[in-house]
C-alpha cells in the first residue's frame, strides 16, 4: 500500500491517543467543549464521504444522527451500551440503503432538497408515532459522564478520519471521485455507478447515526423536533465545504474554526453565529474552493514541473 | 364542509403558484434554481407586517413597498455576489453544487439577520378579519383578498404568457436560449425583466402570506421545498404547469391535512414531493428526457 | 465469426427516428468505419451498444450474448469501450489517474493500486501522453485529450473499441500521428476496432469495411472503394444521381 498514507494513518492514530488525555487537563466544561469538537469531526468527515467524493450533497444528514439518538432512546436500560453503540449505527445504515436507492438517483439540487425533504419526512413519521404512543419526549435515566461520552466520541471522530483516508486512497475512492467528475463516462468505463453511490452513502451514515446516541446520552432527553434539527445538517455541510470537503483534513479545519465560534457566541447571540457561518459559507465557495485546507495546500505545494498545456 | 376546504385549498393554492411562478421565472434567467427564493418571500411579510404595525400602512399598499424591495435585494445578491463569483473558472467548473452552497449560505445570512433584527418570535397583525359566509363556508376577508390577488396574477401570468409577445419571447427563452438568440429575442433585455419580475412576485407573494399567517424570520424555507415541489410537479421551466401545480399542491394539501390530521401537513408536503421525483421527475406536464 | 452483430435496431426519441432498422455485423479483429451526415444516427449507434441508452427495436449480441438494455458498467466489464465525441475526461484528476481508473474498471479489473499504474503508464507511453501524466487532464490540449479519451478506454482492456469521431478538431498534423497510433494498435493488441469519422481519409487508411448511415438508416455497406463508388453513398454526400 501506499507508503504515504500509512505514515499518515499512524500519525492520526498517535493524536487521537494524545487527545485521551485532555479530560485529565481541565473541568467538566472543558471535556465538553471537547466532545463537541470529537462530535462534529466525526459527523464532517462522515459527510464527506459521500458529498465531497461524489459531489451529491447531502442536506438532510441528520436525520442520521436523529435515528440513531431515537434507537439509543428506545434501547437505553433495555441492553448494554456496548450494544446500543454498534446497533445505532446500523439501524443509520439500513436507513441510507432504504432513502439511498431511490434518492441517488437525482441529481444536483434536487438530491440536496430530496435529502432534506426526506429528513424532515422522517422527523414527522416519529412525530406521529411517539405521539401514537403517548410518548411527549422520552428521559433517559443514569446516562454515562462527558467523561466517558468524550472517549467514544473520540473513538468515532478517529474512526471517520481513518475512514476518510483509506477511502479516498482506495480504489473505492478512485471511482468515487469519478462519478464526481463524469458520472456518464464513469460508467462507460466501467464503474458501477449505482451500487458505489449507495455503498459511500451507507457507510456516511453509520458514524452520525452512533454520533446520535452519544448526543442523546449526553443531553439526557429524546425529543424528535429538536434532535432532528435541520440547522445540524446545514452545520455538517457548512464545517466540511467551509475546511474542504475535498481532502481528508480538510473538515478539521472547518470543525475547529466554527466550534470555537460557537462558544464564543451561541450562548449569546446565536444569529450572529449563523450569520457568520453564512457569510463564511459564501466567501470560501466563491474565493477558496477546496475551502480553507485546500487553499492551504497550495500555498504549501511545490509546482508541478509541466506547468503549461503541452 | 367541502366549500369551506376548497376556499382553504384556492387560497393555499394560489399562493403557491404564484411562489413557484417566481422560481421558475428566475430559473429561466440564471439557469439555476434559487435555494434563498422562500427568505424573499418572507421579506415581503415582514414589509407588509412593518408597514401596518408601524405605518398603518394597508398591506394592498405594502405590496408597492415590498416589490422594489425585494427586487433590489435580489439584484444586489445578483451582480454583488453571483456575477462575480462567475468570473472564477474553478466555480463554474462546478457549478451547480457551488452555486447551490452560494444560494444557501444567502439564505442563511437573510434568515438570521431578520431574526436578529427583529427576533425569532412569530408575529402577525390585524387586518380586515371579519368573516363572510359563502354558502356554507365561513372565511375571514383577508384570505378572500389575497386569493383574489393572487389569482388576478395567475390569471394575468397564463394571459401574458399566451398572447403577449414579451411573454412568448420569454417562454422561447427559457426553452430555448441560444435559438432565441438567433432569432432576434432581445435575451439580455428580457434576461432583466425576468429576473426582476421573478423576484418581484416572491415579494408580493409574501405579502399576500402575511395576510393569511404568522410570520417568522424562518418562514422562508419551506416555501422554497413548496417551491420545488410545485416547479417539479409542473415541469421545471414550464410556466403555466407551475400554476397548475401550485393549485394541485393546494388542493393535495388541504384536503388531506383535513383527512389526517394538522401535523400531517409537512408528511403530505414532503411525500408529494418525494413521490413526485422518483416517480415523475419531469412532473406532470413535462416531457421525458432521454436515458442519458 | 462476428463478434459484434447489430440486428434490426430502432431507437426513436420522443417521435423522432434516430435510428431504423440497422443491421450489420463487425468480425474479431476488424477495422470497421461508420460514415455519414451529421444527424445521421452516428453517436447514437454507439450510445446504444455501449449501454448509455436503450434500443426500442432489434438485438446487439456481442461474443455470443445479448447486450441491449444492459447497462453501460456491465457492458464494458464484457469487454466493449468507447470513446465520447466530445470528450469526457475526469478534469480534477491527473491523466495517470484517468488511465488508472479505466484499469481499475472495465474487463481487466485491477484490484492494485500497483498493477493499475502499471498498466496505465504502458499505455501512455504507447499513446505519448507519458510525459503529462501528472499534469490534471483539464490542462490537455483538445489532441491530448483525445488521446486520453483513448487511452482510458483502452486501459479497460477491450475486445470492442468504440472510436467517436476521435480525429475531430485535429490539425492535419495531430491526424496522422493520431491514424498511426490507431493502427499500431489495432495491429498489436487484439482489439476488434468501429470508428466513426467524418476525416474520409483516415477512414480509407484504416478500414476494412465502412458502414454508410443517413438519416438513421443504413444506405451502404463495403469496402471503402466500394462505398466511395456506390450511388447511394453519393447522392446522400453530395445530392447529385450517379450516372
Amino acid at each position: 500500500m501506499n507508503p504515504h498514507l500509512n505514515r499518515t494513518l499512524g500519525l492520526v492514530t498517535l493524536v487521537a491517543l494524545l487527545a485521551i488525555a485532555l479530560p485529565w487537563l481541565g473541568n467538566d466544561y472543558y471535556t465538553g467543549f471537547f466532545f463537541e469538537l470529537v462530535t462534529w469531526i466525526a459527523l464532517a468527515e462522515s459527510w464527506i464521504i459521500i458529498s465531497g467524493m461524489t459531489g451529491y450533497v447531502s442536506l438532510g444528514h441528520v436525520v442520521f444522527i436523529g435515528l440513531g439518538a431515537y434507537v439509543a432512546a428506545l434501547t437505553w436500560m433495555e441492553i448494554p451500551l456496548w450494544t446500543i453503540i454498534p446497533l445505532t449505527g446500523l439501524s443509520a445504515g439500513a436507513l441510507a440503503a432504504v432513502i439511498g436507492y431511490p434518492c441517488l438517483r437525482v441529481r444536483g439540487p434536487y438530491f440536496v432538497i430530496l435529502t432534506f425533504g426526506v429528513s424532515e419526512l422522517v422527523k414527522f413519521i416519529i412525530v406521529n408515532i411517539e405521539s401514537a404512543l403517548s410518548q411527549a419526549g422520552r428521559t433517559l435515566f443514569a446516562a454515562p459522564d462527558i467523561n466517558d461520552l468524550y472517549f467514544i466520541g473520540l473513538g468515532l471522530a478517529w474512526a471517520s478520519v481513518m475512514i476518510a483516508l483509506l477511502v479516498r486512497d482506495s480504489r473505492f475512492g478512485a471511482g468515487l471521485r469519478a462519478i464526481r467528475e463524469n458520472e456518464e463516462a464513469a460508467e462507460t468505463i466501467g464503474v458501477s455507478v449505482s451500487w458505489f453511490k449507495l455503498a459511500a452513502f451507507v457507510l456516511s451514515a453509520i458514524i452520525p447515526g452512533m454520533v446520535g446516541s452519544l448526543l442523546i446520552l449526553r443531553s439526557t432527553y429524546f425529543d424528535p423536533l429538536q434532535i432532528f434539527n435541520p440547522q445540524t445538517s446545514v452545520l455538517i455541510v457548512t464545517m466540511a465545504v467551509i475546511g474542504g470537503s475535498d481532502r481528508p483534513f480538510g473538515p478539521l479545519l472547518g470543525v475547529a474554526l466554527l466550534v470555537v465560534l460557537q462558544e464564543l457566541l451561541w450562548a449569546n447571540l446565536p444569529q450572529l453565529y449563523m450569520i457568520i457561518v453564512g457569510v463564511l459559507l459564501i466567501g470560501v465557495v466563491i474565493w477558496m474552493p477546496g475551502g480553507v485546507y485546500g487553499r492551504l495546500q497550495r500555498a504549501f505545494a511545490a509546482k508541478p514541473t509541466a506547468a503549461r498545456p503541452t | 364542509m367541502s366549500t369551506q376546504l376548497l376556499i382553504a385549498a384556492l387560497v393555499q393554492g394560489s399562493l403557491y403558484a404564484l411562489i413557484a411562478l417566481g422560481l421558475n421565472l428566475i430559473y429561466g434567467t440564471m439557469r439555476l434554481l434559487n435555494v434563498a427564493h422562500g427568505e424573499f418571500v418572507m421579506i415581503g411579510a415582514y414589509i407588509a407586517y412593518w408597514g401596518i404595525t408601524l405605518l398603518g400602512l394597508s398591506p394592498i399598499i405594502a405590496i408597492f413597498l415590498a416589490i422594489p424591495f425585494t427586487v433590489a435585494l435580489g439584484a444586489a445578491f445578483y451582480f454583488g455576489i453571483f456575477k462575480r463569483a462567475m468570473r472564477s473558472r474553478e466555480f463554474v467548473e462546478r457549478i451547480e453544487a457551488n452555486s447551490l452552497l452560494v444560494f444557501f449560505g444567502a439564505s442563511i445570512i437573510i434568515q438570521n439577520v431578520t431574526a436578529l433584527l427583529f427576533t425569532p418570535d412569530q408575529r402577525a397583525y390585524h387586518y380586515l378579519e371579519q368573516i363572510v359566509h359563502i354558502g356554507p363556508a365561513q372565511t375571514p376577508i383577508s384570505k378572500l383578498v389575497a386569493l383574489a390577488i393572487a389569482g388576478a396574477v395567475c390569471i394575468g401570468a397564463v394571459a401574458f404568457f399566451r398572447l403577449s409577445t414579451l411573454g412568448i419571447a420569454i417562454k422561447a427563452l427559457i426553452q430555448q436560449r441560444e435559438a432565441s438568440a438567433l432569432v432576434g429575442i432581445p435575451v439580455a433585455r428580457i434576461d432583466m425583466i425576468c429576473f426582476c419580475l421573478g423576484f418581484a412576485v416572491a415579494g408580493l407573494a409574501g405579502v399576500l402570506v402575511s395576510m393569511t399567517e404568522q410570520i417568522s424570520p424562518y418562514m422562508g424555507f419551506p416555501f422554497t421545498v413548496i417551491a420545488f415541489v410545485v416547479v417539479i410537479l409542473g415541469g421545471l421551466g414550464n410556466m403555466l404547469g407551475s400554476l397548475f401545480g401550485g393549485l394541485l399542491l393546494g388542493v393535495l394539501e388541504t384536503f388531506g391535512v383535513a383527512l389526517t390530521a394538522p401535523s400531517y401537513r409537512s408528511i403530505m408536503i414532503y411525500a408529494v414531493f418525494i413521490a413526485v421525483l422518483l416517480l415523475r421527475p419531469q412532473g406532470l406536464f413535462g416531457t421525458k428526457r432521454a436515458r442519458t | 465469426m462476428s463478434l459484434l452483430t447489430i440486428d434490426s435496431v430502432g431507437k426513436t426519441f420522443s417521435g423522432v427516428v434516430a435510428l431504423n432498422d440497422i443491421s450489420f455485423a463487425v468480425a474479431e479483429r476488424e477495422f470497421v468505419g461508420i460514415m455519414g451526415a451529421n444527424g445521421a444516427g452516428k453517436t447514437t449507434l454507439f450510445s446504444v451498444i455501449a449501454g448509455n441508452l436503450r434500443p426500442n427495436r432489434g438485438t446487439i449480441t456481442f461474443a455470443d450474448q445479448r447486450i441491449d438494455g444492459l447497462r453501460p458498467d456491465h457492458i464494458s466489464r464484457r469487454g466493449v469501450a468507447r470513446t465520447f465525441q466530445i470528450v469526457r475526461p475526469f478534469g480534477n484528476m491527473t491523466v495517470l489517474e484517468n488511465v488508472m481508473l479505466g484499469a481499475f474498471y472495465g474487463r481487466g479489473r485491477e484490484r492494485s493500486a500497483g498493477a493499475a499504474k502499471a498498466k496505465a503508464m504502458a499505455i501512455l507511453e504507447r499513446l505519448g501522453l507519458a510525459d503529462r501524466a501528472d499534469l490534471l487532464a483539464r490542462h490537455l490540449t483538445l489532441a491530448g485529450r483525445k488521446r486520453l479519451e483513448i487511452a482510458r478506454s483502452l486501459a479497460t482492456e477491450p475486445r470492442l473499441l468504440l472510436l467517436d469521431e476521435v480525429l475531430a478538431g485535429l490539425t492535419p498534423t495531430e491526424v496522422t500521428a493520431a491514424v498511426d497510433v490507431i493502427r499500431e494498435f489495432h495491429k498489436s493488441h487484439e482489439v476488434t476496432i468501429v470508428m466513426i469519422e467524418h476525416v474520409t481519409r483516415a477512414l480509407m487508411a484504416l478500414c476494412q469495411r465502412i458502414v454508410v448511415l443517413h438519416h438513421g438508416q443504413k444506405i451502404a455497406e463495403g469496402t471503402p472503394a466500394e462505398v466511395a463508388k456506390d450511388p447511394k453513398t453519393l447522392s446522400a454526400y453530395l445530392g447529385v444521381t450517379a450516372q
